[in-house]
């Protein structure tokens, strides 16, 4: 989990690296600058995302809360740089790229917000689990593929570091999702019983456990 | 659930595979570049193709109006400083023309566009056509904004008796010629 933790964040250095040396910031705005750094950290996150699911539900939650903040800093920054471009892409009009982020972000908001009411769904935690894990994929390729598209600041060795952290986040998912789907939460998977002790590590998280305090999933 | 074991209900299933579907249909069904944009751009100079872009006009001929297409006209504005270069590297230009395809001469044309220096909200000039109906904008070349190196087009003053057309179309960074040619309609 930490050599995962360290290769994300050595991706996101790399990024941050890359973007900053690219001749397409060289001349360009602060907000700009803002909006792509904050970009290029929101790819490094979700790359851990998936993994953090696996006994670190805490981290998830707060690294959750961060990649949303992150990517409303994107688009917003975008949005200031220059509210006719920003408003035409995400148009239904707008470039195939831009169409990948429009459909990343609504799903980003869907993501999180289950991630917020999940006690409050009255849905099985195997339901829970595959749309907000599904979803939470699609965000990842349209989200990193979106970014393999543009044409800007991360051509080349940027985007193949886009590709690995992308990848990375993407293999989570489904490593994850088959782990946690293919192991019976206690209780048959009908209804959450908190109390219910896991019969095998890693099937359950501390979700599961009543381990999380509600006070972090509202900071998350 | 349809068994006591584990495993996601089949409505939850179904509606994200439908989701993952629509997707997949809305991005197949978008332009790469946006809706109506297309490639003008030519990294082969300013002698090859101008030539061979104007047609003789044929007596009866009809030219259809050239459409604005979404994104066109962002960023644009009106007061665009009047013949002024926008640097070298990169020729946009194209002929102006009526429904008749004649060559319509003196014709204001706007361009605008982002390049190294300039940014696509500031760099921007009006130029004339000449007796060819022809206009040519001398400039840095293009360079990537949100996403992709794109240049504006248009024809918008008051008093004309021309309909405003706007284009945005793309072209690669070392392309050193844009071809964007525009047919008018009159006002009524």
């Amino acid at each position: 989990m930490r050599g995962l933790v360290a290769v994300a964040a050595l991706g996101g250095a790399l990024l941050v690296t890359l973007a900053l040396a690219a001749p397409h910031l060289a001349q360009a705005s602060p907000v700009l600058v803002v909006s792509t750094l904050a970009a290029c950290v929101a790819v490094a996150a979700l790359a851990v995302q998936p993994w953090l699911t696996r006994r670190r539900v805490g981290a998830h939650v707060r690294v959750g809360g961060i990649v949303a903040a992150l990517v409303a800093v994107h688009v917003v920054a975008l949005f200031v740089e220059s509210p006719d471009d920003a408003l035409y892409s995400m148009s239904l009009d707008g470039p195939t790229r831009a169409r990948m982020a429009l459909f990343a972000t609504v799903l980003l908001v869907v993501v999180t917000l289950l991630g917020l009411l999940r006690r409050r769904l009255p849905w099985s935690v195997a339901t829970w689990r595959f749309v907000h894990g599904s979803l939470a994929g699609l965000v990842v390729v349209l989200g990193v593929g979106h970014a393999v598209l543009i044409q800007g600041a991360l051509d080349g060795w940027g985007t193949a570091v886009l590709v690995a952290l992308g990848g990375l986040a993407a293999v989570g998912v489904v490593v994850r999702l088959v782990r946690v789907l293919r192991t019976p939460p206690p209780g048959g998977g009908a209804q959450r019983s908190p109390t219910t002790q896991p019969t095998q590590e890693g099937d359950a998280t501390a979700h599961d456990r009543g381990q999380v305090r509600p006070r972090d999933e509202a900071h998350g | 659930m349809p068994t006591t074991r584990t495993g996601p209900h089949p409505v939850a299933v179904g509606a994200v595979v439908l989701l993952v579907a629509v997707i997949a249909a809305a991005l197949w069904n978008s332009d790469e570049s946006g809706t109506g944009a297309r490639q003008v751009g030519e990294a082969g100079g300013e002698t090859v193709a101008p030539a061979a872009a104007l047609p003789p006009p044929v007596p009866g001929a009809s030219c259809a109006p050239t459409i604005t297409n979404p994104g066109g006209d962002n960023n644009y504005r009106e007061d665009a400083p009047l013949d002024v270069p926008l640097g070298r590297g990169l020729v946009i230009t194209g002929t102006v023309r009526d429904t008749a395809c004649r060559p319509l001469p003196g014709v204001p044309v706007q361009v605008w566009l982002q390049t190294a220096l300039g940014s696509e909200r500031e760099n921007r000039t009006t130029v004339l056509t000449g007796p060819d109906g022809r206009y040519r904008v001398a400039s840095d070349p293009a360079v990537a904004q949100f996403g992709e190196p794109n240049v504006h087009v248009a024809h918008d003053p008051d008093e004309s008796p021309w309909r405003s057309v706007w284009q945005r179309h793309v072209l690669h960074p070392e392309d050193t010629l844009a071809v964007v040619d525009l047919t008018l309609a009159p006002v009524s």
